[in-house]
């Protein structure tokens, strides 16, 4: 993985090894210095065994949750990699005629003379980069193997010249040698190991293959040969170019020129950029370059072109900057006319001048020349499809990698609290003995740094268990995500795999995190009041004294100039002679500047104490927040206009209780008034729905990012709120209580004891609640999605099997077929229809784009659009208002048709990236549409028709399995759209009722063996795909729920704690009368409360917060089969193991307590 | 025969930490009366507080017997002794022992409300005994909120809410300063007198003590003197005598 949230993975690690060296010195140093407080620090670690471990485990969650997250992506980046280096083997480029619409090794593409890869290797003579080029064959038939009676559809024949395969390798037989192409005789062929599989074909095996025209034809198997580069990942049939020319009668023709770059497999892809640059540079028009340029380099083109240029990141982001460059200059560059032919820069070009157009109508038809011009510039498309697939694996890797960081945020942060309280717990434990360290004359920075020490010790062993524990998760991960790979994919496999680089990340963020927050808590306790800590008196309430401005804004000047100031000392210890201290001083201003970030965080620091006195009089607050509101607003992104919400909300509670202050309410009262009131008001800004946030604030754009802010700041509104209320619940509770009797002393201190230690209860039960939130979102949302996938008839129409066959091999007439087959039972299907998909090019009349763009027909027979249950969801006027009618129009008009989903833009921000087609005018969350005229154009014959689009299919249709996407059109207007002959290739079948579909399916299989039919029962794949997203949900949700792991783990160290701290109370109850059993009730009634409020907070606004996502994506995206639903059942299981495991967590401790003889607590200190 | 309350007959308990062996109580024999204040006073580490933990229930004997009322204590099952504790008994300890969350009152009516007394009535009668030791408009504060005197109040309060036979007192007034702590003793005298419960009292003053009716003397583990004897504070001690109402 190279990129994480867009940054180099180098740059990451360069950045955290230059924080954790620098840290782990500057930590050794002071050790060596303080070797007292290092010794205090390190033989506290064995005092108590067992909170170690606690605190070991609790630290090192957040290295998991990272170590996870990299492994994962790491794994899958190797393992697509590796995947593209096997399939695509030395082949780094393929050339293919500019009106195919899509590339691949050899697909069926139209064809072009072989001419055209001579003059192309005359060109390319003395390239050093290119180390191979051979012209090729590529069709796709139905083969079949008579001895097996086994057949494979959609087998690839291709056709390889033998005397061009220089820089590709050879044919490897699996029995081991090299494959000789030129040793096989007229009707002889190797096969791939795949097809050899497929069709269980051993050498001497007779194939048939079914060529269109000429019928079957006989080959010989001659040898087996691994799959992979030229012999292709599908089931493959290889025979010599002239044989294959002579097979499809196209002698003297090819459909694709494949190119090899130096180096091996993987390197070959370095030369990409060069290499296609030339090749596109060769086939390119340069005086159509030449006027392309002359256009986009005026001033109101290049204009826009520059701002995308600076707004885009990554490859395209360099492309446009490059194009941009070369504009400028005079001459028509090689890699100008490479960058004016790349798919993507193209599209980057159309985007900008279609922006520029929206605000300047004189740009439109500059821009629409410009669309033509890019249209017309080269007759072949040049794809580098090794860097694609290397890229492909980076991307997606660092999207899986990104996403499992986001889903983990959750259990990070809960184990920075975890931490955090068990730091500040330790500093409870420990009071007394910091107080008389502190009366022996310690100083405040001295207890700082031995708990530095010690957290230092812990985040060192605990980030490195960490990384392995989470190798091992990602690798179970793996396991588990191949096991439904293997449900869709026979040849791919993740392989677990973990570079050094991302072990030392993770590490160092895991260290890190542990570190700053065993730094900060650490800060916090050393402020301790020396008589109150060795009296072991409760810490009085002192309110900070403020420092003067003057000494703040010292502490500013002296923050920056740190390191110069050691170098002053150095200079002025060297003129008195002092060397030794100069040396001294020396070093720590070198040190002092090594350790850049350090220094910059002391200056934060510095800064943040100048000016906190005014963040806390609120004004300042609300300043900022307004300012990084705006900046939200300006910029149209929801992260920052929410925070500064926030802050402002903040600000204003502070305010009123600076105002307060000045009138004669009670202090408890004002801070009553004024907290609850930012609690208050920031729970309701965080649960208002989306939509009300849209008309305060317009449109703002939100990542996954926005999960993890609005969780956080729900749990901690909530939290805040009920803490600083906690009073009025311990009277609710007093109250209610009264009606049990006997019970009532132990609810009364379950309660009162964690509400009175208001700091640590409000960080377990915000730990708590976070985990229960993200849980229930990532559930409900689960299930609502489930949801829709579960309309099994919106996916499929209401068929039951699709059946492909080979478009060389067509059936006449399917019904009279399945008739006249023995094999086969007509009672058997309810109804046939069948469709084929053909490319065409398309374009809407009179809207803004007037370009061609590649879109796909499906051309219905009439049985089809007769009883296809497909559900429209946008519907023109008089063709409704249902579905069906709908379907009857396109059976009475040709000339009307129903496009998918994906070519209709969302409000929302739904887009498809891979459709270059688009619709204007119409989106789809609108509830009506007028007639949309498009025009559609034959490639091969150049012939235009009309159509009018009259309804939008479902956007759940298109998403399901090999459905595709794509328009429906009646057969009938193939008849005027293209000279070409098109038979039907998909066939979609109803099963009679009782009729086994699976069944159905293998029997047509057999019944049209010869036309190569492959079914699926499409139910099948809808479950399929189902339960494969269900098996991905659990097992993210099994990921987050790690973090439930320390919320409970915190309970645990709660209760651990109290146990120790009341000890001497715990006596005092007993003496009272308190039964054994009452103390322990205690206890378990205590974490109980903790535990019960968390999941009730977690679980009421983990509800409110899908219940707002559901409701936006069902309006903004226009879902509407998407339901809000609760998964009661999987909530419950939630809540109760999280409550169940809380209690056994508590239930030792709580024991424990209940066995403390009141004698011996009594006399306990 | 005297009617009494406590009597402990060949008392022994033995400390043992694994690798040291303290016999802290060696056969000790004590017998108090209804109503009667008893000191127990000796140097420290002598057993004082183990005799009084061990008389009270909340330590358990190696050998001996303690009956309360004629009941055999240690026969009692745990349950049943912190059943008793609750009804019978209320305890002062030299560092309060108030529960720092609870308020005054709430400390005050637990020993009511473990016993199974209504929260209504608890809460009254607490209420009542906090204005017998002079805390009423310190009901409601928390004990984090009082001074030492004050909480010694609630202490005293909380240990005669539930009118218990006796009181035991650990050293009530050592984390006191003279003023206060007579104060304190006042109050426990008055309570004494005034509701003729029985008061054990642990403590190393002098002034305490002399104000007992009796002082039990203890060293390394035995009473030296039980006060019925001969002694230097003999006299003061036996001429105080039980109230009347005992």
């Amino acid at each position: 993985m190279e990129e994480l949230f867009g940054v180099s993975m180098n740059l990451i690690m360069a950045v955290l090894l230059a924080i954790f060296v620098p840290a782990l010195v500057i930590v050794a140093v002071l050790g060596w210095r303080n070797p007292i407080m290092l010794k205090l620090a390190l033989r506290n670690i064995p005092r108590r065994r067992a909170q170690t471990v606690l605190i070991v485990v609790g630290i090192m969650l957040s290295s998991v949750i990272m170590a996870t997250a990299f492994g994962t992506g790491d794994t899958i980046n190797h393992s697509i990699r590796t995947e593209a280096v096997k399939v695509l083997g030395p082949v780094d480029e393929i050339i293919f005629s500019a009106r195919a619409s899509s590339g691949d090794i050899f697909g069926t593409n139209p064809y072009f003379p072989e001419s055209k890869f001579q003059e192309l290797r005359d060109a390319l003579a003395g390239v050093d980069a290119v180390d191979g080029l051979t012209p090729g064959i590529g069709e796709i038939v139905p083969v079949i193997n008579p001895r097996t009676l086994l057949s494979a559809g959609r087998a690839r024949v291709v056709g390889v010249d033998s005397g061009s395969l220089d820089g590709f390798g050879f044919f490897r037989l699996t029995s081991g040698g090299a494959a000789n192409l030129d040793t096989l005789d007229w009707n002889e062929a190797y096969i791939n190991d795949k097809a050899a599989d497929e069709l269980d074909a051993i050498i001497g095996d007779d194939l048939s293959l079914v060529i269109s025209g000429s019928g079957e034809v006989v080959f010989r198997v001659k040898g087996v040969v691994d799959r992979g580069g030229l012999a292709g990942d599908a089931a493959t049939i290889i025979i010599p170019l002239l044989r294959a020319q002579d097979l499809f009668g196209r002698p003297n023709q090819v459909n694709s020129i494949v190119v090899s770059n130096r180096g091996n497999e993987i390197d070959g892809a370095d030369f990409s950029k060069e290499v296609t640059r030339l090749l596109r540079a060769h086939f390119a028009d340069p005086d159509v370059a030449a006027e392309l340029k002359s256009l986009l380099s005026q001033e109101e083109l290049l204009e826009p072109l520059k701002r995308l240029a600076a707004s885009k990141q990554g490859n395209l982001g360099e492309d446009l900057e490059e194009l941009v460059t070369e504009l400028a200059s005079p001459e028509v560059s090689n890699a100008l006319i490479s960058l004016l032919s790349d798919d993507q820069v193209q599209s980057g070009i159309r985007e900008a001048l279609e922006d520029a157009a929206l605000e300047d109508d004189e740009l439109d038809q500059q821009g629409r020349q410009v669309s033509t011009l890019m249209a017309d510039l080269g007759s072949f498309r040049v794809l580098a499809v090794k860097r694609l697939a290397l890229d492909i694996a980076d991307r997606v890797a660092s999207g899986v990698t990104t996403f499992f960081i986001i889903l983990g945020l959750f259990s990070i942060m809960v184990g920075v609290l975890l931490i955090f309280l068990i730091f500040i717990m330790l500093a409870a434990a420990r009071r007394t003995e910091m107080g008389m360290a502190r009366a022996l004359g310690a100083k405040r920075r001295d207890l700082v740094q031995m708990f530095v020490f010690e957290g230092t010790a812990y985040a060192l062993v605990s980030a490195a268990i960490g990384v392995l524990i989470g190798l091992g998760v990602s690798a179970l991960i793996v396991t588990v995500a191949n096991r439904f790979i293997g449900a869709f994919d026979d040849n791919f496999r993740l392989t677990s795999h973990f570079t050094a680089r991302s072990a030392i990340v993770a590490y160092c963020l895991g260290m890190l995190i542990s570190f700053g927050t065993v730094a900060f808590s650490a800060y916090r306790v050393s402020r301790m009041n020396i008589v109150t800590a060795i009296r072991g008196l409760p810490e009085p309430l002192v309110l900070p004294v403020e420092r003067p401005l003057k000494d703040r804004l010292l502490a500013v000047v002296r923050a920056i100039f740190r390191p110069f100031f050691f170098g002053f000392y150095s200079g002025r210890a060297a003129i008195h002679g002092a060397f030794r201290a100069s040396a001294r001083d020396a070093g720590l201003m070198i040190f002092w500047m090594l350790a850049f970030p350090i220094w910059a965080a002391g200056v934060l620091i510095a800064i943040f104490r100048l000016i906190l006195p005014y963040l806390l009089n609120g004004w300042l607050t609300v300043f900022l927040g307004l300012l990084i509101g705006w900046s939200g607003v300006a910029g149209e992104e929801a992260a920052p206009f929410r925070i500064g919400g926030t802050l402002v909300i903040i600000g204003v509670g502070l305010l009123i209780r600076s105002f307060l202050r000045r009138t004669a309410v009670r202090v408890e009262a004002r801070d009553r008034i004024a907290f609850t009131f930012m609690g208050v008001v920031n729970l309701v800004f965080w649960i208002l729905p989306f939509s009300t946030m849209r008309t305060l604030a317009g449109d703002l754009e939100g990542g996954p990012e926005m999960f993890f802010i609005s969780g956080i700041s729900m749990v901690a509104a909530a939290v805040w709120t009920i803490m600083y209320n906690s009073d009025l619940m311990l009277k609710g509770i007093s109250f209610i209580s009264g009606r049990f009797g006997k019970m009532r002393p132990v609810l009364v201190t379950a309660v009162a004891y964690p509400m009175s230690a208001k700091f640590r209860t409000g960080l377990t039960l915000a730990m708590f609640a976070l985990v229960i939130f993200t849980l229930i979102v990532v559930s409900i949302l689960t299930e609502a999605f489930s949801t829709t996938s579960d309309r099994v008839v919106s996916a499929t129409g209401g068929w039951d099997i699709e059946g492909t066959i080979a478009p060389g091999t067509p059936i006449t007439d399917i019904g009279q077929a399945i008739e006249d087959s023995p094999a086969l039972s007509a009672d058997s299907f309810r109804a046939v229809g069948g469709y084929t998909t053909i490319a065409f090019e398309a374009r809407q009349v009179g809207a803004e784009s007037h370009k061609w763009e590649w879109y796909r027909v499906r051309a219905a027979d009439d049985r089809f659009l007769a009883e296809t249950e497909y559900k429209v969801k946008l519907i023109s006027d008089g063709y409704g208002p249902s579905s069906r009618d709908v379907w009857e129009a396109l059976r009475r008009d040709p000339n009307l048709a129903v496009v998918d989903a994906a070519v209709v833009p969302s409000r929302g921000g739904f887009d498809d990236g891979e459709i270059a087609f688009r619709l204007e005018g119409v989106f789809y969350e609108d509830d009506e549409m007028a007639p949309i005229e498009i025009e559609v154009r034959d490639p091969l014959s150049g012939r235009v028709t009309q159509l009018t689009v009259i309804g939008v299919l479902d956007v759940v249709s298109d998403n399901f399995g090999n459905m595709g996407f794509g328009m429906f059109t009646a057969r009938a207007m193939l008849e005027e759209a293209t000279p070409r002959v098109v038979p039907i290739t998909r066939y979609r079948f109803k099963v009679s009722p009782g009729v086994d579909p699976s069944a159905a399916g293998k029997g047509l299989e057999a019944a049209f063996r010869d036309h190569g039919m492959e079914t699926e029962v499409l139910a099948d794949v809808v479950n399929q795909q189902n339960s494969a997203n269900r098996a991905f949900n659990y097992l993210f949700t099994g990921y987050m729920a790690m973090g439930l792991l320390v919320g409970i783990a915190a309970l645990g160290v709660i209760s651990l704690r109290a146990v120790v701290e009341r000890r001497q109370q715990i006596g005092v109850q007993r003496a009272i009368g308190y039964r054994r059993g009452m103390i322990q009730l205690s206890f378990l009634f205590e974490s109980s409360f903790i535990a019960l409020l968390g999941i009730a907070i977690g679980l009421g606004l983990g509800t409110i917060m899908s219940y707002n996502i559901v409701k936006d994506i069902r309006e903004q995206v226009g879902i509407e089969t998407l339901r809000f639903s609760i998964p009661w059942i999987q909530i419950t299981v939630i809540v109760v193991l999280a409550y169940v495991f809380s209690l056994l967590t508590t239930f030792l401790p709580a024991r424990q307590a209940s066995r403390i003889h009141p004698a011996e607590a009594l006399r306990y200190e | 025969m005297q009617d009494l309350i406590i009597a402990a007959h060949g008392l022994h308990k033995t400390y043992d930490t694994g690798t040291v062996s303290v016999h802290a109580l060696r056969g000790v024999d004590l017998e108090v009366t209804r109503g009667e204040m008893v000191a127990i006073m000796g140097p420290s580490g002598c057993g004082k507080t183990t005799l009084l933990n061990c008389l009270s229930g909340l330590d358990e004997i190696d050998d001996g017997q303690v009956l309360i009322d004629g009941v055999v204590l240690h026969d009692l099952a745990d349950d049943q002794r912190s059943d008793y504790r609750a009804r019978r008994m209320g305890f002062v300890f030299q560092l309060y022992n108030l529960l720092p969350v609870l308020s005054s009152v709430e400390n005050v009516e637990m020993p009511l409300l473990v016993s199974g007394v209504g929260a209504k009535e608890a809460r009254f009668r607490s209420l009542e005994m906090l204005e017998m030791v002079g805390l009423t408009d310190r009901a409601r504060h928390l004990p984090g909120e009082l001074s030492g005197g004050q909480r010694q109040r609630v202490t005293i309060a909380r240990a005669l809410v539930n009118q218990p036979a006796i009181v035991w007192a650990d050293e009530p007034t050592g984390d006191l300063d003279s003023e206060t702590a007579g104060g304190i003793i006042d109050l426990m005298c008055d309570l004494n007198q005034t509701n003729g419960q029985s008061f054990v009292l642990v403590t190393h003053s002098i002034e305490v003590g002399s104000r007992a009716h009796r002082i039990v003397r203890m060293r390394d583990g035995m009473i030296v003197d039980d006060g019925h004897g001969s002694g230097p504070l003999q006299s003061s001690a036996t001429n105080t005598g039980p109230s009347s109402e005992s």
